[in-house]
């Protein structure tokens, strides 16, 4: 069944037309959206995330429309951004883990067990108690993931979640995302790799999406583009 | 004035927040009811320097916090010293001086997150002036957890405008820093909405 379900939906930010005419549903595990710089993927994965509201149009999330059920969408989605520095708020590594689950209606223990789980299952455990700001920017992008996933999200949206990190970082966020679990995955890249290893690609051109299916034909389709 | 948590087990950190705040309060109240004279700049450094000499905070942490706020030291000692004399002048610095400082206990010896809760629960008054307590009190502790991020970005904007030769005028600072701390705040308040804050 298909979680992300769009038609004709228009996004405006102050006075420019960032998006329009999107319609596309998606019922692949994990997507990825492509296409060049200012095309429009960022405000795509904000309008998917509950951050930008759309200006006109349909759109179905998890089943919910987010005009009525933006609370209980943001708690089933989780989103990752490419700077880890505007995403971490807490002064240490734990407290910073925990914060996302602070408006869960949890009992105490068990919030303290899913902390000590995600710190483990991220390989923050002997960091626990670090200053957030003093971790190496790797570190960092693997904190911002564990608080993400600390919430048992069903949908993740990661926007360029692996910009700033050297090869081998990117390839260990990059590894948690594609995690098997229970979460879908709607991943904005640059890096044709990891469109690859999705189940589905995206392309935006102009602040609408041109192409969608399997990453290769879509890749291809991408390249096409930028040759003309 | 960057007093930020530091974990330990000494008694500070052993009150919860609102006890602490209770009474580094009272402290703080009493020592600025100590008369302005030698014997009571005396007392007022024994005051501060007791509330130091307990395990999980320690002459480390007090020298720190003066090295913090080594500027205001400097400028009201200077000032008091000018208009009201030696003994006066000594005995209100060491009375600022040691507010500041004993209240940074609360910093130093409490998490954020517990502070959060404290604030949260200390700011619920304001719930009938609307203001949205919860709100209010995430504001201040992020405000706490992200100076050094704002650190950071200051010395990236510096090293930006030295790099292409830029001078060291106060407006050419201030306008990029801004941008940037700006951007910062918009993108933080996403990250948070991401994370559940209402
Ligand atoms: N807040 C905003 N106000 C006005 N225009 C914006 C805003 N944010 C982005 N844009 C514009 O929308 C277009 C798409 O931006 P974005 O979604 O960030 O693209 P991408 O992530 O693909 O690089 C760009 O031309 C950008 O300048
Ligand atoms: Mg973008």
């Amino acid at each position: 069944m298909s979680y992300l379900d769009l038609d004709d939906v228009h996004v405006r930010l102050g006075d420019t037309q960032v998006l329009r005419n999107v319609t596309c549903s998606l019922d692949q595990r994990t997507v990825a959206v492509i296409g060049e710089n200012g095309s429009g993927k960022s405000t795509f994965a904000r309008l998917v995330g509950g951050l930008a509201r759309a200006e006109s149009g349909a759109i179905r999330i998890l089943g919910l429309d987010p005009a009525q059920d933006a609370s209980r969408l943001r708690r089933r989605i989780a989103v990752v951004f490419s700077n880890p520095d505007t995403q971490i708020v807490m002064p240490t590594v734990i407290e910073d883990v925990a914060f996302s689950l602070r408006s869960e209606k949890l009992p105490r223990e068990e919030k303290a067990q899913r902390v000590t789980e995600a710190l483990e299952r991220f390989g923050l455990t002997a960091v626990a108690d670090h200053a957030s700001h003093d971790l190496s920017g790797g570190q960092k992008q693997l904190l911002a993931l564990c608080g993400a996933f600390v919430r048992r999200p069903d949908l993740v949206i990661a926007d360029e979640p692996t910009a700033y990190l050297d090869a081998r970082n990117a390839r260990r966020v990059a590894d948690h995302l594609f995690e098997e679990g229970a979460h879908r995955l709607l991943l904005v890249t640059h890096d044709m790799t990891l469109a690859q290893r999705c189940d589905s690609a995206v392309l935006v051109h102009d602040g609408t999406i041109v192409a969608v299916g399997p990453p290769d034909a879509t890749i291809a389709a991408y390249e096409e583009r930028l040759r003309c | 004035m960057l007093t930020l948590y530091r974990p330990g087990d000494g008694p500070w950190h052993r009150l919860t927040a609102g006890r602490k705040s209770a009474v580094l309060g009272l402290i703080v109240l009493g020592v600025s009811v100590v008369p302005a004279s030698w014997w009571g700049a005396a007392l007022t450094a024994g005051v501060c320097l007791a509330c130091y000499a307990v395990r999980g905070a320690g002459m480390g942490a007090l020298v720190r916090q003066g090295i913090a706020i080594r500027w205001i030291l400097a400028v009201t000692l200077a000032g008091q010293l000018l208009f009201l004399g030696a003994e006066t002048g000594v005995a209100n610095t060491v009375r600022i001086c040691a507010a500041v400082v004993i209240s940074g206990l609360l910093a130093l010896t409490t998490p954020v997150s517990e502070l959060l809760e404290a604030l949260e629960r200390g700011l619920s008054p304001l719930a009938r002036l609307r203001v949205d307590p919860q709100r209010a009190a995430l504001t201040i502790a992020v405000t706490l957890s992200t100076l050094p991020v704002l650190v950071r970005l200051e010395r990236e904007v510096r090293e930006a405008q030295n790099a292409r030769g830029g001078g060291r005028s106060l407006r050419l600072f201030a306008i990029p820093f801004l941008v940037v701390s700006l951007k910062h705040a918009d993108a933080l308040g996403d990250a948070l909405t991401a994370r559940g804050v209402r």
